[in-house]
């Protein structure tokens, strides 16, 4: 029991999930006199609402009501968003739409049966405008303009010089450069948005039931947009959410739709979205324009980058974004020891579904130019791609490293990681056996990737999106806290509270080894309690589970309200056995001395006396065991200079991927997949490698498979799982997870985030894989999904241009 | 989406371009047409109730007749809304006599889907159009016997 952090414990989750007792927000139940919501959305791209016709649709039986854009515009504020662009975000089209999908008109009915067919019976007159999909063409000039006043397309540009580029790029051998595009892809988790909400008149406030998993800056956005003091938007997150990766973010707008909605038409509603709602108009990564250019001495060092990064943020830019430009800000250049870096980003606006976080968040679009960019490097120098990656690396001695950008990595050893992973992916045997398979027409190939995993955002990296001078008009955003609460009951029982709002990652088993270890009670006997109520429970603006952020901060906090009470009952047996607070240590549910065994007092017993004789507690101590500790690692707003450390600790992935294609029908087989990772001390192995692998396999949907594909008209064509591929089991390949552990000297239990880091890195070890198999054939992937019908085309072209030659 | 084709008709070319833009005929012809009414002269609304892949409903729509050249030559402009979406639609027709009861019938089309039948449908759309083609223009050579018999 004393050693119980870092050990393989199976999850406490387990036993109600695996038996159908988990409690989602479908299964709370709804108060008596419910409304079911179907929304009404738009199926054209871009185009004026003329009008809207719902009277048929109050004429059927059992309807209660039906709410349109016009009804609920005088009762909100647009949501409000950290950037100066004047964008008028509200959760239903007002008077314009602006991408298929966008609610337009919504019904409540007795039940969602009656609720859906009354959607048939709303006649919606729309005027077309024309509309725009394309990135880089949204930024033309005369390019059809979502948002009128702002005059543009562009939401956010910046621009950023760190080191000395031009010096960098004169000094160079050669210039490398290439333009790179990542698609826009979802999360799917198999639960989809779900929502209680109820106003209540008589105190005009709103208790929304949702299964919403933070940032909780979100709070203080949607009570904003609602127009109510925020302690009269009570948010209760279910016990069990049934997957996220990051996608329920984005369900802020549709909490105050219900919100506003059970307002006007005066009775609580529920909304369970459907798959199709989902795929069409939930959330979704950023589609990305990247020219990457690096100024290359001819023995593959770099001594500088520049990037110019479009990131496309769909119809409105919303909360958090444009962060999917800035999260990885501080790590743009990887694992990699360049000092000069210029950024030019751009959030642009066309008319597809509006994005936020999913897994990896921005990670996956830095990290595909940065790593195919290495792998051509080494093919233009003639270089084998393992030598570039080591001659870059950053050393051991060189941490805590600071990045050109203001990072600072922690801690890590990516050489050892590094040489780990050729040794286990055996490297150079498979070069040899590579070379032979061509001769016999083969096609292998071998692919490599190494990044840093941020984790555990700084709340200041937003602010990164305005100049140095608008950040001087506001307060200064930093920090990045969690808080947990930590009571002991009468009998000496265990409750921990928690607001790091899990979708599956096991945060109670952890939070439950941690006080377990600290007060020496076994971790099957501890209570965690992952409902997060805005109401009632600690918890910050950073509080939620994004940015991998459990093991970094979460479990800090859980950490420091253990030692809280731990200290508390040592005070307490001090004062009782007469010893000294220094000399006495928990054991097997007795508080001991040191230095003279015959001082004892039971746990309980110390725990009973501040329940039930809080007159015998020492002069002034408070009576009961309940603790709240709130932590916050050193985490900077960002400076003058634009200098920040968006990120609280950074991990290190390496992968290894080897594939095989087949000539004639361009299918990609994955013949074994090599990740070797290093987030410091992990508090949980067991819990990390399933993490790991969930983040692994998403990374493969991205690299392989998941697309939400709009026509140049900016029609959506994947709307179900017909036509939106995700991987399911048999699409997984051999995995083989190793690990490497280097403490973070920033976090009390050395351990770092993880789970999102081959997200981030599969996309392109696999990019790179399929490349090198095709090397004989001179091509360059630079978009993603690889499809099989991608490499087909790519070998027929090649084949006719033999054929002309 | 778009497409072309061809079909020979049993009819001579005024009486195919007769019974082609008779309204009652249109409507028998047509998959799933429960409405077919004249609001003015070439253009009518219709409601179609219709299924593509997982998408069935109901379409609100307006069929408008333009570029009329009696008896060779028109073309036929669709715009449809309704629960599944949208569709926009033109096609040309042209006829050419063979001899007094033949006439051969060339058609091109484009059309364009939008929303939830674009989302889950797209896959379908081809074979749904030529389906509901040949379908037409079976039913429309037993509407031009109709005819006959009736004269």
């Amino acid at each position: 029991m004393s050693k119980v952090i870092g050990k393989r414990v199976t999850r406490v989750e387990d036993a109600r999930l695996l038996t159908g007792q988990g409690k989602y927000i479908d299964d709370i139940g709804t108060p008596p006199n419910t409304g079911h919501v179907a929304i009404l959305r738009s199926p054209y791209p871009h185009a004026k609402i003329v009008s809207i016709d719902y009277s048929e649709a109050l004429e059927i039986p059992g309807v209660k009501g039906v709410v349109t854009g016009k009804d609920v515009h005088p009762l909100l504020n647009p949501f409000s968003v950290g950037v100066s662009a004047p964008v008028h975000y509200y959760p239903i089209a007002i008077d314009k739409v602006r991408f298929v999908g966008e609610p337009v008109a919504v019904v409540v009915a007795k039940n969602r049966y009656i609720a859906e067919d009354a959607l048939e019976k709303i006649k919606v007159k729309y005027e077309n405008l024309e509309p725009i999909v394309d990135i880089e063409r949204a930024l033309e000039k005369g390019a059809p303009i979502l948002h009128e006043n702002v005059g543009s397309n562009i939401a956010n540009h910046r621009t950023f010089h760190y080191g000395d580029v031009e010096k960098a790029f004169e000094q160079a051998d050669k210039i490398i450069k290439h333009r790179f595009h990542f698609p826009k892809y979802s999360a799917t988790p198999v639960e989809t948005y779900g929502i209680v909400a109820q106003y209540d008149h008589s105190s005009d406030s709103y208790t929304v039931h949702a299964n919403f998993h933070g940032p909780f800056v979100l709070h203080s956005i949607m009570a904003g947009a609602l127009k109510i003091p925020s302690n009269r938007l009570r948010i209760i997150i279910p016990k069990d959410i049934g997957g996220s990766y990051g996608i329920k973010a984005g369900i802020f707008p549709y909490i105050v739709l219900c919100s506003v909605v059970s307002r006007l038409v005066g009775c609580p509603v529920k909304w369970i979205e459907d798959r199709q709602e989902h795929l069409a108009a939930s959330s979704s990564c950023t589609d990305r324009v990247t020219y990457i250019e690096a100024a290359v001495k001819n023995d593959g060092k770099i001594l500088g980058l520049k990037m110019k990064m479009i990131d496309n943020v769909g119809a409105y830019i919303r909360a958090p974004e444009p962060a999917c430009l800035y999260r990885n800000h501080a790590n743009t250049t990887g694992a990699y020891d360049i000092p000069n870096l210029m950024i030019d980003a751009y959030a642009v606006m066309t008319n597809k579904l509006p994005t936020g976080l999913i897994r990896g968040y921005g990670g996956q679009e830095t990290y595909f130019p940065l790593e195919r960019i290495m792998q051509i490097i080494s093919d233009e120098l003639k270089l084998e791609p393992a030598e570039v990656i080591r001659r870059n690396l950053i050393k051991k001695e060189q941490f805590p490293y600071r990045t050109a950008s203001g990072g600072v990595y922690d801690s890590g050893d990516y050489e050892k990681a590094f040489d780990l992973l050729l040794k286990i992916g055996k490297y150079d045997e498979f070069r040899k056996k590579q070379a032979e398979a061509r001769k016999r027409g083969k096609l292998l190939g071998v692919g490599l990737a190494v990044i840093v995993e941020p984790s555990g955002s700084n709340m200041g990296y937003i602010t990164i999106a305005l100049t140095p001078e608008e950040r001087k008009a506001g307060l200064p955003k930093s920090g990045c806290s969690e808080a947990a609460t930590i009571s002991m009951d009468p009998m000496g029982n265990v409750n921990v509270r928690i607001s790091t709002t899990p979708s599956g990652q096991g945060h109670e088993t952890v939070a439950s080894q941690i006080v377990s270890e600290i007060l020496g009670i076994p971790h099957d006997k501890i209570n965690v309690v992952a409902e997060l109520d805005t109401a009632t429970s600690a918890w910050s603006i950073a509080s939620g589970s994004y940015s991998s952020r459990f093991a970094s901060l979460g479990s800090s906090a859980v950490y420091y309200a253990a030692h809280k009470v731990k200290n508390k009952l040592i005070k307490i047996a001090a004062h009782f056995l007469k010893a000294k607070e220094e000399d006495l240590t928990i054991e097997k549910g007795n508080i001991v001395s040191k230095t003279d065994p015959s001082k004892s007092i039971s746990v309980k017993r110390v725990v009973g006396s501040a329940h039930w004789n809080p007159l015998s507690l020492p002069e002034g101590m408070e009576p009961g065991i309940y603790e709240t500790a709130y932590y916050t690692a050193q985490a900077e707003p960002p400076d003058d200079q634009d200098l920040i450390n968006s990120s609280v600790t950074y991990g290190f992935v390496a992968d290894l991927v080897t594939v095989e294609i087949d000539p004639e029908t361009g299918d990609i087989h994955i013949l074994d997949y090599f990740t070797v990772h290093d987030a410091g001390k992990l508090l949980n192995p067991l819990i990390v490698d399933g993490q790991i692998l969930g983040g692994l396999v998403h990374g493969l949907g991205g690299a392989m498979y998941e697309e939400l594909v709009y026509d140049e008209k900016g029609q959506f064509l994947t709307g179900s799982f017909m036509d939106y591929l995700c991987p399911t089991a048999p699409e997984v390949p051999n995995v083989t997870i190793k690990h490497i552990e280097t403490s973070s000297p920033l976090t009390p239990l050395g351990a770092k985030g993880l789970g999102e880091g081959n997200t981030m890195s599969a996309p392109v070890v696999i990019a790179n894989a399929v490349n090198d198999a095709l090397k004989p054939y001179g091509v360059t992937i630079d978009s993603l999904p690889v499809t099989p019908n991608k490499v087909w085309n790519i070998l027929n072209q090649s084949k006719k241009q033999e054929v002309s030659s | 989406m778009n497409g072309k084709g061809s079909v020979t008709l049993n009819a001579g070319i005024e009486k195919a371009w007769e019974v082609l833009l008779d309204p009652e005929a249109l409507k028998n012809c047509i998959m799933g047409c429960k409405k077919l009414e004249p609001v003015n002269e070439n253009k009518y609304e219709a409601e179609v109730s219709i299924g593509i892949a997982a998408v069935k409903g109901k379409y609100e729509s307006t069929i408008e007749i333009a570029d009329v050249q009696k008896p060779n030559h028109y073309k036929l402009i669709v715009k449809g809304e309704g629960g599944p979406g949208s569709v926009e639609a033109a096609g040309v027709v042209d006829l050419v006599p063979i001899d007094d009861n033949k006439t051969e019938l060339n058609y091109t089309y484009e059309a364009e889907v939008g929303g939830k039948v674009a989302m889950v449908g797209q896959r379908m759309l081809n074979g749904v159009a030529k389906l509901i083609i040949q379908d037409f223009f079976k039913k429309f050579n037993k509407e031009l016997a109709k005819s006959e018999q009736s004269i």
